[in-house]
């Protein structure tokens, strides 16, 4: 999938902020995530089936706030009840949402072109969220997603890893919100990461 | 600033959510005869209590739900959150 990705024209490739003489192990990244599939499934109210056995590539549904299931190629985010994102670098992951999430049960649909993605690495990324998000960060680890806002823009965190193995956890977060909202919701990271030095990737 | 404990994702702060109003109205039936009376209640009149208060909340930013939340109109201190299909 080729698409005109949403903050192709204002991304920049370069140092910005306090990057003086930093190592850039201790930047932080900042880059836009593209070409990704985004396929939002609602389990209808009345629906009967068990949802236990329900698998999309290999990966379970998962069944509780937080949760996320993901292996190297998808991501099923728990992004309310009875209601899931699926971010996927897979071609045909409609075709296997479609094989498990049958019309009578599930409403799919593919919102891959109404998101913008952020990804935002490093020592300082639980920092940068926590100006303008309300979350509690603490507990907030790997496989992690939750729905909240930044400044006002209604955002999905979603922490694809953290290295807490080292001295200084280096942590990775997808930030996806609505296309329109992108632009803004880029500067107001852009803006938070200032004060650490960040690397545009 | 409230913490409300949605009944689905836990504690969260109150900008993520949206309020939506007394929890006990209800709306009349449809297509019954309502005279204005019943009508005008229905949309403008509410009672306002110096105390305990049956809301609706919207987790708006989080996971889009609607639920019922009891709370002190004094003290702001919240008893109880449940799902909309429970009784507060
Ligand atoms: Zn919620």
């Amino acid at each position: 999938m080729t698409a005109i990705s949403p903050l192709q024209s204002i991304h920049k490739k370069s140092l910005f902020g306090d990057h003086h003489k930093k190592n850039e192990d201790d930047l932080l990244h900042i880059k836009e995530i593209k070409n990704l599939y985004i396929i939002q499934i609602v389990f209808y109210k009345n629906s009967q089936i068990k949802l236990d056995n329900i698998k999309i590539q290999n990966l379970e549904i998962p069944l509780h706030n937080l949760q996320v299931s993901s292996n190297a190629n998808t991501r099923i985010l728990w992004n309310g009840p009875n209601t899931w994102l699926v971010v996927s670098k897979k071609e045909d992951i409609m075709q296997s949402i479609k094989e498990t999430c049958d019309d009578e049960n599930f409403a799919v649909t593919d919102i891959s072109h109404s998101r913008a993605i952020i990804q935002i690495k490093g020592p300082q990324a639980k920092e940068v969220l926590k100006k303008g998000s309300p979350l509690n960060f603490n507990d907030f680890n790997k496989n992690t997603c939750a729905g909240s806002v930044f400044h006002g823009i209604n955002i999905v965190i979603d922490c694809i890893d953290d290295q807490s193995n080292t001295l200084l956890s280096t942590d990775s977060f997808n930030l996806l919100t609505l296309r329109s909202f992108g632009e803004s919701l880029y500067h107001h990271i852009t803006d938070a990461s200032l004060e650490f030095g960040y690397l545009g990737t | 600033m409230l913490e409300i404990k949605c009944p689905y994702c836990g504690k969260r702060s109150q900008n993520e959510f949206s309020y939506g109003g007394d929890a006990t109205v209800k709306r009349p039936d449809l297509e019954k005869e309502v005279s204005d009376k019943e009508w005008d209640d229905f949309l403008y009149y509410r009672k306002n209590p110096r105390g305990e208060h049956s809301e609706l909340w919207h987790h708006v930013a989080g996971c889009r739900q609607w639920f019922k939340v009891l709370r002190s109109t004094i003290t702001h201190e919240i008893f109880k959150t449940v799902k909309m299909n429970e009784e507060l």
